[in-house]
């Protein structure tokens, strides 16, 4: 469009341009923009089908012990969008998806429990060796109109759930009248189904289904080798030797525990005191996602009328041939009306971006604040909790070594 | 040349320092200068000291364009007064043409007698090109806010013009209806604007070393035309900043502390 920059800025035979001009900067910013006015070539758009409508399917029975499988969902990772730092000032929005990817796991975790199919569900700043499945979700486009997500689940023997990519898209119907703030509209949202809902229904869906082509004792199995594993973890000098990996990579008890080992009962007992751990982990998350949840949609709802604002300014975009011949002072005044409104809206938009962030800074440094004695990020937290773990449970069974 | 000065005051068992880096003009004999507070006194505080925001000398030194102008009608320039005299040596230099001189032919001049060499394909008329420039730059007054990271310039009326102090040209917003870069001539800000159907505007702001008149040269061109330029001068003035912080916020729209100034 704006392939055919005005060169002449390099000169300025005018007396009343009394500033000089630097050539290096203007080569640098015609260069630029003349690159701005060609056609970029489009990153290759690989179209996902999108979920459409989706219901959970949901147990009305509490499942059998086996079939409670305890679940991590991970927090979110983000994939690196080229566009963020492509504008002077767009790191906004990177932030918000940093920010989204404590709040996403938590809406998927609810869906999983509220699917009634699982045992404990909790979202988690890392992998858990304690846990049979964990989920690993890579947020690749998340806005008001469509959410992409990458989902992984893999149990503790290794083996892969799913590894897919899922896309929503939302409509004006999933934003009632109450999501777009007014001063005597205060969004309340209880009761309020997420616009991308059928996402999450549809992964926890794919996740029953893949359990359900397992019989009893592959459920028992795998809780088995779940057990070893955090064994392991606690103690690989001590454990090793119970779990063997096989040629696929996948991992199976070869030799148990008697039910009487009092090691077995140790394990069982840390095993418990971590999970009293991580709920209080998942309870922070949880605080979080309840602290965002206003903010979010709304934040949302704009993100979903700016992008629908984009697609129609962009149908009335500038018409070369229906413009080249009109250069008079009111088509000059209205090229400029349109590029300022746009830069304008723009702006507004970026303002609420940094709003957001702004009002959820808070939750977000909740989220940090100390567990059980422990400092530093929830991150650094999980670690050091499962350090101090470890040493106890040598510092326990070496007393008993000693007492014997 | 930065020259480092040290002021101390002392509160109690801490030392209140403010550091200041004087940067020496680079050519033009002005300078820019960044104040850092920073505590001083007990070891703990050395502590204290490396949390606090520190001056990326990385950074180039920028004039401080900071603050509230309003325009200065004596020293701006009217844009009918600088039509006119564009007119003149228009018409001047198209005399000595049709007399047989050897002048350089001017760029398309589309009213009255002095619509020479005129193709109106090619671009706008000088006049339209200056009721455009006086139509952006209308604007009497507007409020500059720098920091170590950005320079943004609001406008009653218009989006604000936001750059880096950084080197080197920014691309700072395009759209289906234009694009914008800025970036730093020596110790002036440049803005330029590419709009559809090859209309182009540059913004260029500069600030007196004194840092109380602020100069922004306001130029449109169209296609090959020569651009028309308008130079606009401001002053500094206090502006009260109100008894009001407002920021944004997502589910309470703009909120607003009140502030008291403490005696």
């Amino acid at each position: 469009m704006f392939s055919r920059l005005t060169s002449h800025i390099f000169f300025s035979t005018q007396p009343s341009f009394k500033f000089c001009a630097s050539p290096t900067f203007f080569l640098y910013i015609c260069i630029l923009l003349t690159a701005c006015g060609q056609t970029a070539v489009e990153p290759k758009v690989i179209l996902i089908p999108p979920v459409g409508s989706v219901t959970l399917n949901r147990s009305i029975d509490t499942p059998a012990p086996e079939q409670q499988l305890d679940i991590g969902v991970l927090v979110f990772e983000t994939k690196p969008n080229g566009q963020d730092a492509q504008r002077f000032g767009d790191w906004v929005f990177a932030e918000i998806r940093d920010n989204e990817t404590h709040y996403l796991p938590y809406v998927l975790r609810d869906t999983l429990l509220d699917s009634n199919q699982w045992g404990a569900v909790r979202v988690l700043p890392e992998f858990d060796p304690s846990l049979d499945l964990q989920i690993k979700g890579t947020v690749l486009k998340s806005d008001g109109i469509d959410l992409h997500l990458q989902i992984q689940a893999e149990d503790s023997t290794g083996r892969l759930w799913l590894d897919k990519v899922y896309a929503d898209a939302a409509y004006e119907s999933d934003y009632p009248a109450s999501t777009r703030f007014t001063n005597a509209n205060q969004f309340d949202a209880t009761g309020f189904v997420d616009p991308f809902q059928d996402i999450y229904d549809q992964i926890a869906n794919d996740l029953l289904a893949v359990k359900k082509t397992f019989d009893t004792s592959n459920l028992v199995d795998l809780r088995r080798v779940s057990q070893m594993v955090y064994a392991n973890d606690l103690s690989p000098e001590t454990f090793s030797y119970t779990l063997n990996k096989t040629i696929d990579g996948r991992l199976l008890v070869s030799s148990l525990l008697a039910e009487n080992d009092p090691m077995l009962a140790r394990i069982e007992d840390m095993r418990l005191r971590h999970h009293l751990f991580i709920d209080t982990v998942d309870q922070y998350y949880e605080a979080l996602h309840n602290e965002m949840q206003v903010a979010y949609i709304i934040w949302r709802r704009y993100s979903f009328d700016q992008i629908n604002e984009e697609e129609n300014t962009a149908q009335r975009a500038f018409n070369p041939d229906q413009y080249g011949r009109s250069r008079s002072f009111l088509s000059l005044t209205q090229r400029y009306d349109r590029y300022r409104w746009s830069k304008i809206y723009q702006q507004e938009f970026r303002e609420l971006a940094s709003g957001f962030n702004r009002e959820i800074a808070p939750a977000i440094l909740d989220l940090n604040k100390d567990v059980h004695g422990l400092s530093g990020t929830m991150e650094e937290q999980y670690i050091q909790w499962r350090r101090i773990l470890r040493a106890l449970f040598e510092l326990e069974s070496g007393q008993e070594v000693s007492a014997n | 040349m930065v020259k480092w000065l040290e002021k101390y005051s002392f509160n109690g068992s801490k030392a209140l320092a403010l550091v200041f880096a004087v940067a020496a003009a680079s050519g033009d004999g002005t300078g820019q200068i960044f104040a850092q507070e920073a505590t001083l006194g007990a070891p703990a505080d050395v502590a204290e000291i490396e949390h606090l925001p520190r001056l990326n000398l990385d950074n180039p030194l920028r004039l401080n364009f900071s603050g509230s102008w309003e325009k200065d009608f004596q020293r701006s320039d009217k844009w009918e007064d600088e039509l006119s005299r564009m007119m003149t040596i228009r018409q001047e230099r198209s005399a000595i043409q049709s007399t047989g001189g050897t002048g350089v032919l001017g760029p398309s001049v589309s009213i009255g007698n002095i619509n020479l060499n005129s193709s109106r394909a090619r671009g706008s008329s000088i006049v339209d090109l200056a009721r455009l420039t006086e139509y952006v730059s209308r604007q009497t007054t507007m409020e500059i806010y720098q920091d170590r990271n950005e320079v943004r310039i609001e406008r009653r009326g218009e989006a604000d013009l936001v750059c880096t102090l950084a080197e080197g040209p920014t691309e700072t917003f395009s759209s289906d209806h234009g694009a914008e870069m800025c970036g730093w001539d020596r110790q002036q800000l440049v803005f330029r604007t590419a709009l559809p159907g090859d209309l182009d505007i540059m913004h260029r702001f500069s600030v007196s070393s004194n840092t109380k008149v602020l100069r922004m040269v306001v130029s449109i061109s169209s296609r090959d035309s020569a651009p028309f330029n308008l130079i606009q001068a401001f002053n500094r003035y206090d502006a009260s900043s109100g008894p009001f912080n407002c920021i944004q916020t997502i589910t309470r729209g703009k909120v607003c502390s009140q502030t008291t100034i403490l005696e």
